[in-house]
């Protein structure tokens, strides 16, 4: 397939290649176009980003982005000429999008996925400035990032698209099905699922090596979604993804934390055909190349494990089931769970200190709810039961240290003070 | 001075009243909540219990603490059982009860008219249940100082001690100020609840009540036991905050 980032690309020819071709070219706005490119913004859940939380207008930015280097506040995209991006013309908009660079020539953070949004055709980018000239206009001045050095120097986004960011569109592997080529433009492209399910390097770029192996996020692990067995998605069926997707929940699991705005914002809305697509394509990505070596199962004989089996029988099998096999569409099950098997823990401690709830959609507009247990049980007390969910029932994963838990409890506590 | 009784039947039929006597009430712990709209749940946030804070006594002072060590380990005794009430820490459960909302009468109707009751109505002094408490000690001791000498209730042998209780139940002892019967009825209720109550209300300490009568505690599902007829589970007592061997040894 397609090398999606190659390190050392040429940004800078493409560029000039494109500053200098910058013709004018008048958007299509006929409601067909408009309609697709509303399928499109859909596909890339612009509204999450570009909208505050609570009641703030849609697409008018100033939402607080929180990265490893700062906090970068989106940028209003209404028609507004002043304040949003009423005053781009087409070209300047392809250039963002497939560039990341703004018309005044300066570079964009890649908190905006212009890594993967380069995929995107002309005429789909086209198609979404034709949706986007037709939201509400909103006068709302953009709030200038917060971020630590170097990063707060925009003129350093040279050096890192040079090391990390290749422009170029989506180009269809003629080996593959067309429903596969479909799946990987959304997913590699509008969807940027690798933005939260890649890991990233020291400086905030996807390690390409291994996409879609699972990142660390915002206090979330956003969990692998290759085709791994063990802790990706290769024991869901194509079905299973794509009702996950549909509707937050499947038999294995249900929607929360960030991706709950994802199914609620983006996925819920798409095709089922677009859905089937993403499913075909993520199954067939391959597990990593080198994937660390899968830890030892933890003994159950081990006094954090007969810990871990106490607190899980008197707190949480009643819903989880003593056998872990959960009640599932309801109440997950944690035997052969990808997500609490993740390498790194931190989902599985977040959501006992905090609880989690499903999200709502069109198809399964109930959620289910699992209560905060941060009142209830000390940091050593649940760095017991993580292990213990993380190793029973057949599933393997890395111990969980009560200072990780620590940890967390600390940034939640944080996170909850300033409403993020 | 006769106890002061009330009927509070009147305005407890009043509902709307009733609403609004709760809607003033500034705790909602022991409220009832309207919900409409989504079922309410934010990250990190629990519908808790209060967690009794271990420390020195918020309400009680040393005499009456004294006073109520000695009577309730009368009424749940130290035995071949095993610890009572005192040892159970009731008395500071108590103090935590008396220093909160229940000895406020928070989330009672605490208004008039002021009518004798009938004893099927419960409850029906006019003092909240920490006034009642301060003043029922006071005449307790009062009492026992006229009849022995100047002792207070807890330097009485138990056999005096006893008598008094009986006394108190009956209704057979006049303590002046407040209604005998009505404090003794409210007082082994309580003592009974500090000691089979979960233990993060400051009581049944190392959860002793449970283990004396066999009760497994505060466990959501018994659906692997439904089909072990005729055998002794033996379950470990669990408290909302644990048991002993959720802690890694």
């Amino acid at each position: 397939m397609m090398k999606i980032f190659s390190p050392f690309g040429a940004a800078g020819l493409a560029v000039a290649g494109l500053l200098a071709s910058g013709s004018a070219q008048a958007v299509d706005s006929s409601f067909s176009n408009i309609r697709h490119g509303k399928e499109l913004v859909d596909a890339g859940d612009c509204v999450s980003c570009h909208t505050q939380q609570d009641g703030g207008k849609k697409f008018a930015g100033g939402r607080a982005v929180e990265t490893p280097f700062g906090t970068i506040y989106s940028p209003n995209i209404t028609p507004d000429p002043e304040t949003g991006i009423g005053g781009w013309s087409d070209a300047q908009f392809y250039q963002a999008m497939h560039h990341g660079i703004r018309p005044d020539g300066k570079r964009l953070y890649p908190a905006f996925p212009y890594p993967y949004f380069t995929k995107l055709t002309r005429d789909d980018v086209s198609a979404i400035r034709a949706y986007l000239n037709t939201v509400p206009a909103v006068k709302s001045p953009p709030r200038a990032a917060n971020l630590t050095w170097p990063l707060n120097h925009r003129v350093f986004m040279r050096g890192w698209n040079m090391l990390f960011f290749t422009p170029g569109t989506f180009k269809p592997d003629p080996n593959k099905s067309a429903e596969w080529n479909r799946g990987a433009y959304l997913v590699e492209g509008a969807g940027h699922c690798g933005a939260c399910h890649t890991p990233k390097n020291f400086l905030g770029a996807d390690k390409t090596s291994q996409a879609l192996a699972g990142g660390a996020i915002q206090d979330w692990f956003a969990p692998k979604i290759s085709g791994d067995l063990h802790d990706g998605t290769g024991a869901w069926s194509v079905d299973d993804i794509v009702a996950y997707l549909k509707t937050g929940r499947n038999k294995f699991s249900g929607a929360t934390g960030l991706m709950a705005e994802v199914v609620a914002n983006s996925t819920s809305k798409l095709s089922d055909a677009d859905l089937h697509a993403i499913a075909t394509y993520v199954k067939t990505m391959k597990p990593e190349k080198n994937p660390p070596p899968a830890p030892p199962q933890a003994r159950m004989d081990d006094p954090k494990m007969k810990a871990g089996a106490a607190v899980f029988a008197d707190s949480c099998s009643a819903c989880h089931g003593g056998d872990g096999k959960g009640t599932p569409g309801l109440f997950p099950p944690l035997a052969g769970n990808a997500n609490v098997q993740q390498h790194d823990p931190a989902t599985v401690i977040r959501v006992i200190l905090d609880g989690a709830r499903t999200v709502a959609t069109d198809a399964k507009p109930t959620t289910s709810a699992m209560p905060a247990y941060n009142w209830k049980l000390k940091d050593d007390e649940i760095a017991a039961v993580a292990s213990y969910v993380r190793n029973a029932w057949g599933n393997h994963a890395p111990p969980v240290d009560p200072g990780q838990v620590k940890a967390m409890r600390e940034n939640l506590r944080e996170d909850h003070a300033s409403g993020s | 001075m006769s106890a002061p009784n009330f009927n509070r039947r009147e305005m407890l039929t009043a509902g709307v009243l009733v609403g609004s006597a709760a809607a003033l009430d500034a705790t909602d712990r022991a409220q009832a909540r309207s919900i409409s709209g989504d079922v309410p749940w934010q990250e990190g946030q629990a519908n808790k219990p209060d967690i009794a804070k271990p420390g020195t006594y918020l309400f009680l002072t040393a005499a009456e603490a004294a006073c109520l060590d000695a009577a309730l380990s009368r009424l749940i005794p130290k035995d071949e059982l095993g610890p009572g009430a005192k040892e159970a820490g009731v008395t500071f459960f108590l103090d935590r009860q008396l220093a909160g909302p229940y000895g406020e009468a928070s989330h009672w109707y605490m208004q008039g008219p002021w009518k004798k009751g009938e004893p099927t109505q419960g409850y029906q002094s006019r003092m909240t249940p920490a006034e009642l408490y301060r003043a029922a000690i006071k005449a307790i001791d009062a009492h026992s100082g006229d009849k022995y000498s100047g002792k207070t209730f807890s330097q009485l042998t138990a056999a005096q001690q006893d008598e008094i209780l009986k006394g108190l139940e009956k209704g057979d002892i006049d303590l002046k100020t407040v209604d005998a019967k009505s404090f003794f009825t409210m007082f082994l209720q309580n003592t009974m609840e500090g000691f089979f109550s979960d233990p993060l209300y400051g009581g049944n300490r190392d959860m002793v009540g449970w283990k004396l009568i066999g009760f497994p505690g505060a466990r959501y599902d018994y659906r692997p036991y439904v089909k072990k007829h005729g055998q002794k589970l033996a379950l470990e007592p669990v408290g909302i905050t644990g048991r002993p061997a959720w802690k890694p040894a």
